[in-house]
């Protein structure tokens, strides 16, 4: 664990003590912050009683709440981390055959246990997968899970055929039965059914709003927004991407475990593409993001699926009207039934609308920096670069750069388009390997080590375009880094507490630094440039990195908002060194005491800024050497 | 060793006849970046039309013309009707509108036709048999290489030699660009996604002589057209065809060995390609 | 009872007391009016079973079809509802055919009114397995039927067992649904591989010669399989020699690899054990590949339409088997009268699969007629008690160890274009095959029968 040198900030304490005064907290927020639980578990109870009414006999209820469950890990998956998946049906599938395979061959006699082991292949299902399949993103990755699914459909009807009874399923699946030592309780058809699995699934439920509302799940919804810059902030993604993935497949795996148990018969066409694609309609359909859009969208396809083929007279139309209602319902709903209905009650009910009620306010503090490895004075080289190039072929991005950035200082770089500063900038914080020449961060060597580890390790960039997770709020943003520099590059808290004292106070210090706090619960896509943008450099800096790089800070901001982040940066600097890149030439020599030059891939000068500022050469360089002969 | 040939050169054939089913999808989703899963939908309402057209004309041209035109048309109303609010959409989205939509139009075509299927006899030009050294191929099969080679290097030449081509191409790189240059793109995605449209019914009506006209075919030919264009390169024209001369063999060669699992092996394969080199054969690298 | 009780169980348990005290008293009533009759056989302990008695009580009793309405079989799925639909009216309206039929027929069911429920199965097991379900919880259906793929059957007809429900196969053409998976509450009426094969092996070899050489193409799956192995038993007794099976994808579309195959064999007849649209393209493809100049087809169990699908011009020469054909009516006069009536409600000339609809209502009405009671139990031992039934194929009775229809079917050959009489003239009946002869021994494939209860 690193420990932490606290540094003096006052202004920005006391201002965020202002800020958060005002703001109202309010009171039972514990059982405010649980009310979905509390309106889901009512449902529940009450849906016996009320939809009935509709049509809905206990058999339907029990299937919709088989597919919510199914539906909430797809939802971890696809709503919040942002990956779809078109193969989840092979863990359905993996789940229900042993758990049916397991009961109706006698192998285990208790229900729960068989559940436990089907759950559990399927995770180990999702564990390779996963593996196989995340190694690429969109539709890439959409497709091979595909693939797999189609395989294993396949597989399930050759190969495993003795243990799945090919395409004609597993039949007998005795009912459940739970022994509970002195008693034994039968769960029959009908509305015990419905209570057996109700129960389950309401656990299911629990258990994944925990997930959503931990660490872990914050940075999943990190990764949705973007994951590069997820990545960039300190988080090892994949790990992440993959623990959701297996956590996905076991809500799979039990949700076809429990198919076998309601209808004593668990079908081939579990495996299917078809079942795939069912799980993704309804979760659209309802709503992906809200853990309860799946069950929603289940809901109203199957309540149509049903409903449609008893109006006699539709016959064999059954499926068109179907087809049309469900193309008007994604048409009219862009994000499903279930947003349409959060937006409404937001609407109505005035409320800023992503107030995270947990996060506490009131807790401030300095913002942590992390300290240096080795003991360190002023003026030792904390970055490094020796003679490093990039090559692309035949062109020569970068070629035998030296470079040094010493403690404390801040160091410019400037050079006229095209001379290779991006390429050099990203060489330079680790995220793209060297061609020959390597990079060093306090005498550590980071040549391409990835921007994960150079992050972790206390060095963070901040971006020319805004990198930032617009759907989240600032306080969410500003959470990203932070839970990477308490967590490290990855940890499995799914059931922890997202908020704590110190991950607040270290939040609402960061906030306080680039003076968002009044802005604290807005969605970042509402803010200004401006705003977006000193949330880009809060953002680098929540990571407690010692030693920044700045990629065009001021690119784009108007002449106040200018003002604002010179001055912001230089009350940065304590505690850290910095290099900047920029083309705004006024606010480079105000700020940098050393400024490096870049012309055509190479080193053109370096020294001090008054020096650089009269450098006939360089002035040469940004006026395309037009006289070549002037003194 | 003459059957290794044979079914080397029925891989080709199938092949080409995949890849020219594919060229609509890679289009569409090259160009307007929408994954049309109505594409296995269009292919049928294609081979329909053209059987109707048959049976009224008993002209095979006209059947091929009128299959094309009623595709044609379904696409330019799918676009002008839906697709076009669901570009801004994410991908999600727009795969399960397609989807109802094939849904849609799958039951309209079984609500006018029935669940019976219908054979389009090959026309008087492509009946017997062709012999070639000690091969046999149905002749009608050779001309259909001849055709999906014809049309799609048709649509080569549309694409890379035309300034609708170019523009289509140039959209494919960047439509807010080409946008921005004052050319009327949204009359361009109109005419991409009707000629992609236009494509699948096409291979819809060449198709129907040799495989049976049922409702519910199209999503086999959908499925199909994904692992084609995953594993020739999405986006890529060329790659469609690359992809489906592959495919076609793989279903061929497996078939000679072991024909259980030639249908599975199209999966395996297009595993494989998304594991080592996503972006496809001819694809490239980075486009999602 | 030890058992801590479910709500479940509580309702349960209220419904047995209620129907308890009604039995009761029937008994009481009946021993002192009807000494000696059945009547007395109305125990004090007959437990509520599938949708009993509730789905009995009234005066209309509900029959849940589960039909492929969509998918790859919907044109035989619609067939069979024409069929069920033609018969419940029958029964309904008490028609004459009913007497033929069976002595025991009359109108309505024990003096009910029949009513049909229709669900699209869409050839998924789950679906018709869902659909079946809800039909008996919600309709409180006494009798469930229809189908096309033996996988549903097979589905429905173990959960209709467990719901101890009667279930009748529609078309089920794989061996176990009689064999290893045949269940105390599941009927297949229809003829099945092992009995198509049995059949017409010694008529194929009757007609193409005793030392042919098969080329089979089968569907990947159970049926696929099965029918190939029967036939290739049954075709190696009369002679003939298996030089190639091809198996393929179920549902393939293109099949040149495989006729290629086929092709560099010296096969001289081509026997198609696919189903539905892949026998059609199987044998089209064939054709172009220029296979059927050399080769015959013989199509042993073949789906209705096939000719329509075909053509005559590929279904000329080829012998099938069918589970019915209309020009039977020349022979048996139930025949004529149940194919004028279909025509006369339908239109169009009645195939297999609407008899088969038709055929299972019938044999389910005349055993409730016989056991006189609904109750479930009683309904299967009636209709295990071996009475026989006139119906379009001549006499049928179901056989009580396996559930299995002793039915007689026609083998046929496809008519020249130019000799067919009118367009729905597509066959010569060779022969019609006696049901008794082929059926298999019992035991054979592996039937053990559950309980009633």
């Amino acid at each position: 664990m690193n420990t932490t040198t606290h540094q003096t900030t006052a202004p920005a304490v006391s201002d965020t003590a202002r800020a958060t005064a005002a703001r109202p907290l309010p009171s039972g927020s514990a059982l405010r912050r649980q009310w979905p639980e509390l309106l889901v578990g009512l449902g529940l109870l009450v849906a016996p009683i009320v939809l009935p009414l509709l049509g809905m006999s206990p058999d339907l209820l029990t299937r919709i709440l088989i597919w919510g469950l199914f539906g909430l890990g797809f939802d971890l998956l696809f709503g919040y981390t942002g990956l779809l998946s078109f193969g989840q049906a092979a863990f359905y599938g993996v789940g229900g055959f042993v758990t049916a395979y397991l009961l109706t061959d006698g192998l285990v006699s208790n229900m729960l246990l068989a559940l436990l082991i089907g759950t559990a292949m399927a995770a180990m299902t999702g564990l390779v997968i996963g593996y196989l399949t995340l190694r690429r993103t969109g539709i890439y990755f959409a497709m091979s899970t595909l693939a797999f699914g189609e395989m294993f459909y396949f597989l399930e009807n050759s190969s495993f055929k003795a243990y799945t009874g090919g395409e004609n399923g597993i039949a007998g699946v005795p009912s459940p039965e739970l022994s509970l030592g002195f008693i034994d309780i039968h769960i029959g058809s009908g509305w015990p059914m419905y209570w057996f699995v109700a129960v389950i699934f309401f656990l299911g439920y629990l258990v994944a709003r925990r997930i959503v509302r931990s660490p872990f799940g914050t940075v999943l919804r990190a990764i949705r927004g973007n994951a590069k810059r997820a990545t960039a902030l300190g988080h090892s993604i994949q790990s992440y991407k993959l623990t959701v993935f297996i956590v996905a497949a076991a809500y799979g795996g039990l949700a076809g475990g429990l198919l076998g148990l309601f209808q004593s018969y668990m079908p081939p066409d579990a495996f299917a593409l078809d079942t795939s694609a069912q799980l993704v309609i309804q979760t659209v359909m309802g709503g992906a993001g809200t853990l309860l859009g799946p069950l929603l969208g289940a809901t109203i396809w199957l309540y149509l699926y049903e409903g449609l083929q008893q109006v006699g007279s539709l016959g064999p139309y059954w499926k068109l009207i179907l087809g049309i209602v469900f193309v008007v319902l994604v048409t009219v709903f862009r994000r499903g039934v279930a947003g349409a209905l959060i937006d409404f009650t937001r609407r109505h009910r005035r409320l800023p609308a992503y107030i995270d009620a947990g996060a506490s306010t009131r807790v401030a503090s300095t913002l942590d920096i992390v300290p240096p490895l080795a003991s360190s004075r002023p003026g030792a080289p904390v970055l490094e670069a020796r003679g490093v190039s990039k090559h692309y072929g035949g062109l020569k991005a970068n070629t035998d750069i030296d470079f040094t950035l010493r403690e404390g200082e801040l160091h410019g770089v400037i050079g006229p388009n095209g001379a290779g500063k991006s390429t050099f900038f990203a060489m330079l914080a680790g995220e793209l390997p060297t061609t020959t020449g390597k990079v060093f961060f306090r005498g550590q060597e980071i040549t391409g080590i990835g921007v994960t580890a150079v992050c972790q390790l206390g060095m963070s960039k901040s971006y020319q375009i805004n990198q930032l997770f617009e759907q989240l709020t600032v306080r969410q943003n500003v959470m990203i880094p932070v839970l990477a520099r308490l967590r490290g590059r990855y940890r499995g808290d799914l059931l922890h507490r997202l908020h704590s004292d110190k991950l607040d106070e270290q939040v609402n210090a960061a906030i306080a630094m680039v003076d968002l706090a009044a802005h604290a619960d807005v969605q970042v896509a509402e803010l200004s440039y401006g705003e977006k943008r000193r949330l880009e450099i809060g953002l680098a800096l929540a990571t407690g990195a010692n030693v920044l790089l700045f990629d065009e800070p001021l690119a784009g901001l108007g002449p106040e908002e200018r003002v604002l982040v010179i001055r912001l940066l230089k009350s940065i600097r304590e505690g850290r060194s910095m290099v900047i890149v920029e083309h705004d030439m006024d606010a480079m020599f105000e700020l940098a005491e050393r400024i490096t030059v870049l012309y055509e891939g190479r080193k053109l000068a370096e020294g001090l800024a008054e020096d650089i500022r009269h450098d006939p050469d360089v002035q040469a360089a940004y006026l395309g050497g037009m006289d070549d002969e002037s003194a | 060793m003459s059957l290794f040939f044979s079914q080397l050169f029925n891989g080709l054939a199938t092949g080409l006849l995949l890849a020219l089913i594919s060229t609509g999808l890679t289009i569409i989703y090259g160009t307007l970046g929408v994954i049309n899963f109505a594409h296995g939908a269009l292919f049928v309402v294609g081979g329909y039309a053209g059987y109707t057209v048959y049976s009224l004309t008993d002209s095979f041209i006209l059947a091929i013309a009128g299959g094309s035109a009623v595709a044609l048309a379904v696409g330019l109303v799918m676009e002008r009707g839906l697709m076009r609010q669901y570009y801004s959409r994410p991908p999600e989205d727009q795969i399960l509108v397609t989807f109802g939509i094939s849904i849609i139009l799958v039951e309209i075509v079984r609500g006018l036709y029935g669940g019976i299927s219908y054979s389009v006899a090959p026309p008087d030009w492509g009946q017997g048999i062709a012999r070639i050294g000690s091969l046999i191929y149905p002749l009608y099969r050779l001309e259909t290489l001849g055709i999906a080679a014809a049309t799609l290097l048709l649509l080569y030449f549309v694409l890379y030699r035309t300034s609708l081509g170019l523009i289509v191409r140039a959209g494919i790189e960047d439509a807010q660009m080409v946008n921005a240059l004052g050319i009327n793109v949204k009359r361009t995605f109109l005419l991409v996604f009707g000629i992609g449209a236009m494509a699948a019914g096409f291979a819809g009506v060449i198709n129907s002589p040799i495989v049976a006209l049922t409702p519910d075919m199209g999503f086999r030919y959908l499925v199909d057209s994904f692992v084609v264009v995953v594993i020739g390169g999405v986006g890529s024209f060329p790659g469609a065809i690359i992809g489906g001369v592959i495919a076609g063999e793989i279903l061929s060669l497996t078939a000679m060995v072991n024909p259980q699992y030639s249908e599975v092996m199209l999966f395996v394969a297009m595993a494989l390609v998304l594991v080592l080199r996503p972006q496809g054969l001819m694809g490239q690298e980075g486009r999602e | 009872m030890k058992d801590k009780k479910t709500v479940g169980q509580a309702l349960q348990t209220q419904v047995r007391r209620r129907s308890v005290l009604k039995a009761g008293a029937a008994g009481i009533a009946g021993s002192v009016l009807l000494p000696g009759t059945a009547r007395v056989a109305m125990a004090q302990d007959k437990k509520p079973l599938g949708a009993w008695p509730a789905g009995s009580d009234g005066d209309t009793v509900f029959v849940g079809l589960t039909v492929d309405l969509t998918g790859p079989y919907s044109a035989q799925g619609a067939e069979q509802q024409r069929g069920y639909e033609l018969a419940v009216d029958h029964l309904n309206s008490g028609d004459p055919i009913l007497q033929k039929i069976s002595p025991n027929l009359k109108k309505g069911i024990l003096g009910k009114n029949v009513k049909l429920g229709v669900a699209d199965a869409e050839t998924k097991p789950n679906t018709a397995v869902q659909a079946g379900t809800r039909y008996i919880h919600d309709n409180k259906a006494m009798m469930i039927s229809g189908s096309t793929s033996s996988a549903v059957a097979i589905a429905l007809e173990k959960v209709c067992n467990r719901e101890h429900t009667p279930y009748f196969t529609a078309i089920s053409g794989s061996n176990e649904t009689t064999g290893v998976d045949c269940q105390r509450y599941g009927f297949r009426p229809c003829y099945f591989a092992y009995m198509a094969c049995k059949a017409i092996a010694p008529v194929v070899a009757k007609e193409f010669g005793k030392d042919c050489r098969a080329a089979y193409l089968t569907p990947d799956y159970t049926y696929g399989h099965t029918t190939t192995e029967s036939m290739i038993e049954f075709t190696e007794k009369e002679g003939w020699k298996t030089v190639t099976n091809q198996v393929h994808p179920l549902g393939a579309k293109d099949y040149s690899s495989y006729l290629i195959n086929i092709a560099n064999t010296d096969a001289n007849v081509l026997v198609c054990v696919a189903y539905g649209a892949d026998a059609v393209n199987a044998i089209k493809q064939a054709q172009q590949f220029g296979l059927l100049d050399k080769m015959k087809v013989v199509v042993p169990y073949s789906p209705a339409f096939l000719e329509v699908e075909l053509g005559s011009e590929l279904i000329e020469g080829v012998i099938v088997g069918q589970g019915f054909w209309w020009t039977m009516e020349d022979q048996y006069p139930i025949a004529k009268d149940f194919v004028a009536a279909y025509e006369k409600k339908f239109g169009g000339k009645a195939r297999d699969s609407a008899m088969y609809g038709y055929l299972a209502i019938m044999a389910w009405a005349a055993a409730i007629e016989r056991a006189g009671s609904f109750y479930p139990p009683d309904v299967v031992k009636s209709l295990e008690d071996g009475s026989v039934l006139e119906i379009p194929v001549g006499a049928f009775t179901i056989r009580p160890e396996d559930h299995q229809g002793v039915i007689n079917f026609p083998i046929m050959r496809g008519k020249k274009k130019s000799e067919m009489k009118n367009p729905d003239d597509w066959y010569d009946i060779i022969e019609i095959v006696d049901g008794k002869e082929v059926v298999p021994p019992l035991g054979l494939l592996g039937c053990k029968m559950g309980d009633y209860v």
